[in-house]
């Protein structure tokens, strides 16, 4: 007489030989009777049987029996989900194909870019400040220590409008606003379009984005504009990203420095770099020490207040961190350019 | 400015590795824009600062290389060979304006064979990039390059009478300079003259009358200080740039001229020259030397770092400085007359950096105790809108604020634009006075390259004069949409942009600001299509337009398509004050909602039947939309159907149905008494 291990395995290859005839959900609900019936059921007849078989041969039966079952009810369970997708009829929907989107418009890349830009300065407590884009020459550059008549106004090529009206050639024209009618501590940036009278070629452009910053307070230091800018710089670039300062001119600022971070692209291993030249370094901003007649022409006092300015190149910055290679796409406005940006 | 090593030896024994030394210059400040090796010799053009005119010559930048390396600078020395004459026996100098010419030493040198100069002084001039011409010119560049000091000299057998004056040119002169061109001088330009005539345009150019030639014997060394804004203002005005005005509108060393002149003489008479006995130095009111304080805790305050007291002495006295010790860590720096650029502490303190390292000042944070509490709410609103736009599926774009003249007639907003006098390109020569120009260039850009629809937004300003004296600068909003809108999925076929896309977003844009809702109203403008454009009014006041942009207008920038686009004076907008906002309970008892169409002319729009609704005094209606509007078959001809639904509610309770019955038809009652309705179902 077979044992009741073999009778098991007897139901299980019946189970396995009537389970792929089973294609609709009938067919199925009748094998689950046979199989697992409460009264007929051949599984639960298996059972009945256990409970008179001998101690020797229980345990492991009683193992092979549970194991039986359980692969019945899920082998069950998939057949009818199975039959329930039978019932549609085949391909009416396609799942793979695309999902529906609501298209959403992107952000300018430099507004990005200038957001970025505000948002770490933000969160070190600057306020943005904005002011108007016609100015005049005492804001653009008498207040700044430009005195009339200085070679230095040749780096700010000047579009003039008429009288003593011009197109700002930097955003400091807001910081010194600021300063006339405000008392320190002041912390601000001034983001916004400036102009210069360049001729179009690929790093230079008649009108671009700036960011300036400024700090006035008592017992603001060099150290300090070092320490923040190299903060924003990490901020921007990267933790890891070596800075560097050194010392150029400004007439509105005294000491000044120019800041540069290692090349990105090359990190000064390629004499022929077409970013930074071979030098393994990139000019990203000027800054310096307020000067003092910078203070004195708004009624600040140098002696009790001192502060710091930097500016910044919104294009150029961007151009350099997204490895743009001329300023014009900006302001082309493709929009196979500017949709990219969208997911930077 | 391009500088050799070798020149550089000359003054300083500076002996480090090319790399080093470009690196160790750009940490004081001189950056090597390129460097080369050239014969054995290396050569670094240097960055330049206008306020630095003390480094436009080799002199000055081993000066610098001297306090950095701690290194003696060399001196030299420049004998002349005299003649007997007295120079201010044979020759006259006369300053007649003072102010524009502080200085002016001179002396003669009789007897020069002009010819090639020793291969030596070729080859220095040749390495910073220098033609050489003859040793007399020759002469004149070395000095020039090697200490930053710009000399003349005349072939003094034609300055007539020997008389040098140096005055500003009277009206009508005229002087053919050394290239042959004639310049029409007037007064407030300085001119060298003889007794007769201008025979130099001072500190910039000298004339081809009295320049050196092949017959020239006898030489007039011009050694001089004129003023930088008088020399900057006549280059300026003549077009006019050389070596020598670079320097002289920069800043020369008035302390320098008479060392000038003895080092051209010197070189000249080893070339075979005699120079006449004594210099000519006209100084009239030689100015009292600049003297600054500097105080060592100022220093500190500035820096951040305490810099050793020594350091400073010694630097600033490497530079030129004299510091004489004055009470508690302070000096009475006197300041040599090659800077120009130091008058105040500051200045100093940046000297003291430069050489102390910015790379050894500590990076510190700048402390934070108090932040700003008042937001930018001209920011936060544009923010806004801008994400509004984008939510509508609208791309930024940024534009130019230069206009081209033409095409801002072509958008006829009627402003008067502001004219760019300098302008670097005649179809930039305005600035803008609407953003739809730009917009339309946008559009063409990108259909031409194959996109099959284009909707962006740009906000930016606008500029204009409001009268003669007075400008303005808005800030505008301005939106276009043209062709198929993107984002369709597999299952819907892209939408066409129409009118309502411009009309929607404008109306999205707005309603994030939270102001009172703006009202529509037909009204023509010339930028659109009559009979297709809509004012968008804030409280009454036209603070924007949408609508179809004039065929004429879109087809000047060759789009061919109909075109929607609006523009917004946000500035007008962000004047105003938004309502407050207010939490609104979420209703408890549940609402009706009745469904009526009917008939009205066509003539009658919408925005008529939305009025009336709007200011209708029935408390328990909550709300109106338009669900459906249709003409044609059945409607009959000349009318339309409105499908419009209302619904009702009350704050404390459920409506009974009657009562909302008896609002309904009081609604319509109005309709009809207004509007000449015609129910079609629904409510009757
Ligand atoms: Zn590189």
């Amino acid at each position: 007489m077979a044992t009741l291990k073999d009778r098991i395995e007897e139901v299980r290859k019946a189970f396995e030989e009537a389970a792929p005839q089973a294609g609709d959900a009938k067919s199925v609900e009748e094998l689950r009777t046979a199989f697992l019936g409460r009264k007929r059921g051949r599984i639960m007849l298996l059972f009945e049987e256990l409970k008179s078989a001998p101690a020797e041969e229980k345990r492991e039966a009683g193992r092979l029996v549970n194991e039986l079952k359980v692969a019945v009810v899920d082998r069950l369970q998939a057949l009818e989900n199975g039959a329930l997708m039978a019932v549609r009829p085949a391909r009416e929907i396609d799942l793979t194909l695309p999902g529906r989107q609501r298209y959403v418009g992107r952000p300018h890349p430099l507004t990005l870019f200038q957001e970025e830009i505000e948002r770490i300065f933000l969160s070190m407590g600057f306020a943005i400040e904005e002011g108007p884009e016609i100015e005049t020459d005492y804001y653009n550059f008498e207040a700044l220590n430009f005195p009339p008549h200085h070679p230095a106004r040749d780096k700010w090529d000047t579009l003039f409008i008429k009288g003593d009206l011009l197109l700002r050639t930097h955003t400091s024209p807001v910081q010194v606003r600021v300063m006339e009618r405000t008392k320190p501590p002041i912390r601000i940036i001034c983001p916004g379009r400036v102009f210069r009278r360049e001729t179009p070629d690929p790093t230079h452009l008649p009108m671009f984005l700036q960011v300036e910053g400024l700090v006035v307070d008592q017992g603001v230091t060099f150290a300090n504009l070092k320490g923040t800018l190299e903060h924003f710089l990490r901020a921007l670039f990267g933790e890891k990203v070596k800075v560097r300062f050194r010392p150029s001119y400004f007439p509105f600022t005294e000491p000044s420095a120019e800041v540069d971070i290692e090349c990105l692209v090359c990190s000064g291993r390629d004499p022929d770099c077409r970013v930074c030249g071979g030098t393994g370094w990139k000019e990203i901003l000027g800054s310096g020490m307020v000067d003092p007649q910078v203070l004195k022409n708004v009624n600040i006092d140098p002696e009790k207040y001192s502060g710091w300015a930097f500016g910044l190149g919104v294009d150029r910055t961007a151009m350099f961190a997204f490895g743009i290679p001329e300023m014009r796409y900006f302001y082309e406005n493709d929009l196979r350019f500017l949709r990219q940006f969208g997911a930077k | 400015m391009k500088i050799s090593q070798d020149w550089i030896r000359e003054y300083v024994a500076v002996d480090l590795p090319r790399q080093e030394l470009v690196d160790r210059l750009t940490m004081i400040g001189w950056v090597p824009e390129t460097v080369e090796e050239k014969d054995g010799d290396l050569i670094l053009d240097l960055e330049t600062y206008a306020n630095r005119p003390d480094t436009l010559g080799h002199l000055g930048v081993a000066r610098e290389l001297g306090a950095l390396l701690r290194l003696p600078l060399l001196e030299k020395d420049w004998p002349v060979a005299e003649l007997d004459e007295e120079t201010a026996a044979v020759a006259d100098v006369q300053i007649a304006a003072e102010a524009l010419c502080p200085r002016y030493c001179g002396l003669v040198v009789r007897g020069v064979p002009v010819g090639p100069s020793p291969e030596w002084m070729r080859r220095r001039l040749e390495a910073v990039g220098l033609r050489p011409i003859n040793n007399i010119v020759d002469v004149s560049n070395y000095v020039l390059f090697a200490t930053g000091q710009p000399l003349h000299t005349f072939d003094f057998g034609r300055i007539g009478g020997g008389r040098i004056v140096v005055r500003e040119a009277k009206r009508g002169e005229t002087l053919v300079d050394l290239d042959g061109r004639t310049l029409a001088l007037e007064p407030g330009m300085l001119v060298i003259a003889d007794e007769s005539r201008p025979v130099a345009l001072a500190g910039i150019i000298g004339g081809q009358a009295s320049g050196i030639s092949e017959s020239t014997r006898d030489v007039f060394i011009e050694s001089a200080c004129f003023d930088p804004i008088g020399i900057r203002k006549t280059a300026k005005k003549l077009g006019l740039a050389t070596d020598a005005s670079y320097r002289f509108e920069r800043g020369a060393d008035i302390g320098f001229a008479p060392q000038g002149a003895r080092m051209a003489a010197s070189l000249l008479t080893q070339m075979g020259g005699r120079a006449s006995r004594g210099l000519i130095d006209c100084y009239p009111r030689p100015p009292k030397a600049l003297r600054v304080r500097l105080r060592l805790r100022r220093v500190a305050e500035l820096l951040g770092v305490v810099v050793p007291e020594e350091f400073v002495v010694d630097v600033l006295g490497r530079l030129g400085f004299r510091l004489e010790p004055a009470a508690h860590h302070a000096w009475r720096v006197d300041v040599p007359t090659f800077r120009v650029d130091v008058s105040r502490e500051a200045d100093l303190v940046e000297e003291v950096a430069r050489f102390y390292g910015y790379d050894r000042i500590p990076p510190r944070v700048t402390p934070v105790d108090s932040f700003p509490l008042a937001a930018n709410r001209s920011r936060e609103r544009l923010a806004r809108i801008r994400q509004a736009l984008l939510g509508q599926g609208f791309d930024e774009v940024i534009n130019w604020s230069f206009a081209d003249p033409e095409r801002e007639a072509a958008a006829a907003g009627g402003r008067t634009p502001v004219a760019i006098q300098n302008p670097f390109s005649n179809r930039a020569s305005v600035m803008r006075t609407t953003l739809l120009p730009g917009l339309v260039e946008n559009a063409a850009w990108n259909l031409n390259r194959g996109l099959e629809g284009v909707h962006v937004f740009e906000t930016g300003n606008v500029y204009y004069w409001v009268d003669e004296k007075k400008h303005r600068e808005d800030l505008h909003l301005g939106l276009l949409s043209t062709g198929l809108r993107p984002g369709a999925g597999p299952s819907g076929a892209p939408a066409e942009a129409d009118f309502f896309t411009v009309k929607g977003a404008v109306e999205a844009a707005l309603e994030a600001l939270r102001f009172d809702p703006v009202v529509f109203e037909e009204r023509d403008h010339p930028s659109f299509e009559p009979g297709s454009a809509l004012a968008v009014l804030y409280r009454g006041q036209a603070v924007g337009f949408v609508g179809t942009l004039r065929a004429a207008f879109t087809a000047g920038a060759s789009v061919e398509r109909p075109v929607i686009a609006g523009e917004i004076d946000l500035s007008a907008l962000f004047g105003k004050t938004p309502r407050p906002f207010e939490f609104v309970p979420v209703p408890k008892f549940p609402g009706v909602v009745r469904d009526f169409s009917f008939l009205v002319d066509r003539a009658v729009p919408y925005g008529d039947a939305a009025r009336i609704l709007g200011r209708l005094d029935q408390p328990l209606l909550e709300g109106f939309e338009l669900v459906d509007r249709f003409a044609g078959p059945p409607v009959p001809e000349g009318r339309v159907s409105l499908t419009i639904r209302l619904r009702f509610r009350h704050p404390q309770r459920t409506l009974v149905a009657g009562e909302v019955d008896k609002a309904a038809q009081e609604i319509i009652g109005h309709l009809k008494a207004a509007l000449d309705i015609q129910l079609r179902e629904g409510i009757n």
